[in-house]
């Protein structure tokens, strides 16, 4: 109870001084609307069920993206952490690939793609997987020796050292990884439909933007938001749920 | 019988020779324990016995051995039985059950089947650790300071356990301890490691079963004390 009390606090403070702030007259109402205009906004787009349809897509898009992109960072991160010949081979192209700011890329995707879902996906997917692979990949070579001893003397199978063993070893590096990447795969999909969408959260705010409806800007930022926060804290949950080891070392 | 016969081992990291020219010979069924100060190869010994580090020498050791490491030996992703499960992969799904089971009572950890090892203590850790070893019915066990994170009254515990634990399954141990009172109380012989090679080898005159008293007899202390004098 208390806990929720101070949760909801300081968002009805920051709520009210907000109201007071656009009504007030220091600042021009029509570029700050006050809070209640942008709820009132919001529940309209609720209401007409856009704002629906554009989280439904702008998530899908976003939850694909980082499946696929978690899933080859994994993989390759266990592998090339593990594997030195693998490593030799493809970690200098990895590096090379991987300052590039992630946005830059979304140019080109849209020459060889498209501007459809594929296209969106895969920008997302590239983005996500260079945290998720760094994070792997370091977590791979940090082993504690022991393990990797006791796996060998008790085991003669490589596949099975690697899946009972060098996975769930790596594993809170990965999710390190995965957690960085949500946050990069909000900016992914948010650009990707800025740059040629017909729907999804980032279309939302162009509209908006072309439209001069800066409450409707403002509610998708908020929804934009919550949802990012939200996966996050779900990501984290379900982790827990699946691995319940985890849980317990971080007591 | 000769279990363990290692002639003229040497191990270096680099330029830098940690062990040289070691002889060594354990029989069957002996209880080993080798002391020296920290930095003295003891482990280092112990991992090339394994097979798990690059040697000089011979070492003719059976395949089949169980290693019980000081730390990280339990991996904490699987359950208490998961543990001590793992390395049975060559019998059935039922003949698993039956052994892992089974040393769920060595362990004296019956009813902690599905347990992680953050849910146990220390000492409850280090016995799923030998009991994993043992389940995978090694010839001998090589121990590295397995009881060097314990508390003093863990330890004694632990100690008495596993020489009950060792004269039950009659296997060789080779022990590595920086404690010489350990040392004593569990070994048949006991070697001192120092300056790359063992400097002394005493047989241990106490009988077995041995109880937790001897530890406070004027022999058991002479013991200690020339150990120690050796040692340093």
């Amino acid at each position: 109870m208390k806990k929720t009390l101070w949760f909801i606090l300081p968002i009805i403070a920051v709520g009210l001084a907000w109201e007071v702030v656009s009504r007030s007259g220091i600042v021009n109402p029509s570029l700050f609307p006050p809070v209640s205009k942008v709820f009132l906004a919001l529940w309209e787009m609720v209401n007409s069920g856009i704002i629906i349809t554009d989280v439904g897509n702008s998530l899908w898009r976003l939850l694909l993206g980082l499946f696929f992109g978690s899933v080859i960072g994994i993989v390759l991160g266990l592998i090339t952490g593990r594997v030195k010949k693998v490593s030799s081979l493809l970690v200098p192209i990895i590096q090379a690939l991987r300052p590039l700011p992630p946005v830059a890329i979304i140019p080109l995707v849209i020459v060889w793609l498209g501007i459809d879902n594929t296209a969106k996906i895969f920008s997302i997917a590239f983005a996500v997987f260079f945290p998720v692979w760094i994070n792997t990949y370091i977590g791979a070579q940090q082993i504690p020796q022991t393990f990797l001893w006791s796996a060998k003397l008790l085991t003669t199978s490589t596949l099975k050292v690697f899946y009972r063993v060098i996975f769930p070893a790596t594993l809170p590096f990965a999710i390190a990884g995965i957690r960085s990447a949500i946050a990069v795969s909000y900016i992914m999909v948010f650009v990707s439909e800025l740059a040629g969408a017909s729907s999804g959260l980032g279309y939302r705010i162009a509209i908006a933007q072309s439209s001069y409806r800066i409450d409707e800007m403002i509610a998708a930022l908020i929804v934009l938001g919550i949802l990012g926060a939200l996966t996050d804290y779900l990501f984290v949950l379900s982790t827990k749920k699946m691995f319940p080891y985890l849980a317990l070392r971080s007591q | 019988m000769k279990q363990i016969e290692v002639k003229k081992l040497s191990v270096s990291y680099g330029n830098f020779g940690v062990l040289c020219d070691i002889d060594f010979t354990v029989e069957k069924g002996e209880f080993i324990v080798i002391v020296g100060k920290s930095g003295s190869g003891k482990t280092t010994f112990l991992h090339a016995l394994a097979d798990l580090i690059p040697f000089s020498g011979e070492i003719d050791i059976p395949e089949n051995k169980g290693v019980v490491f000081q730390h990280y030996a339990v991996f904490p992703w699987l359950t208490v039985s998961e543990n001590i499960a793992f390395g049975l992969d060559r019998y059935s799904e039922e003949k698993q059950r039956e052994v892992t089971s089974e040393h769920l009572r060595i362990a004296q950890l019956e009813g902690k089947d599905d347990s992680y090892p953050a849910e146990l203590s220390g000492g409850q850790v280090q016995r799923v650790a030998l009991a994993r070893s043992l389940a995978h019915s090694p010839e001998l066990l090589l121990m590295d300071e397995p009881y060097g994170s314990l508390d003093a009254y863990t330890r004694d515990q632990m100690q008495e356990w596993l020489l009950g634990v060792w004269s039950e399954h009659k296997k060789t141990i080779v022990f590595v301890t920086h404690s010489i009172e350990e040392a004593i109380f569990l070994a048949d012989r006991i070697l001192v490691l120092s300056n790359k090679h063992f400097i002394e080898e005493l047989k241990v005159p106490f009988g077995r079963p041995r109880k937790e008293e001897i530890k406070f007899t004027p022999e058991f202390n002479q013991l200690r004390k020339n150990i120690f004098e050796s040692i340093s």
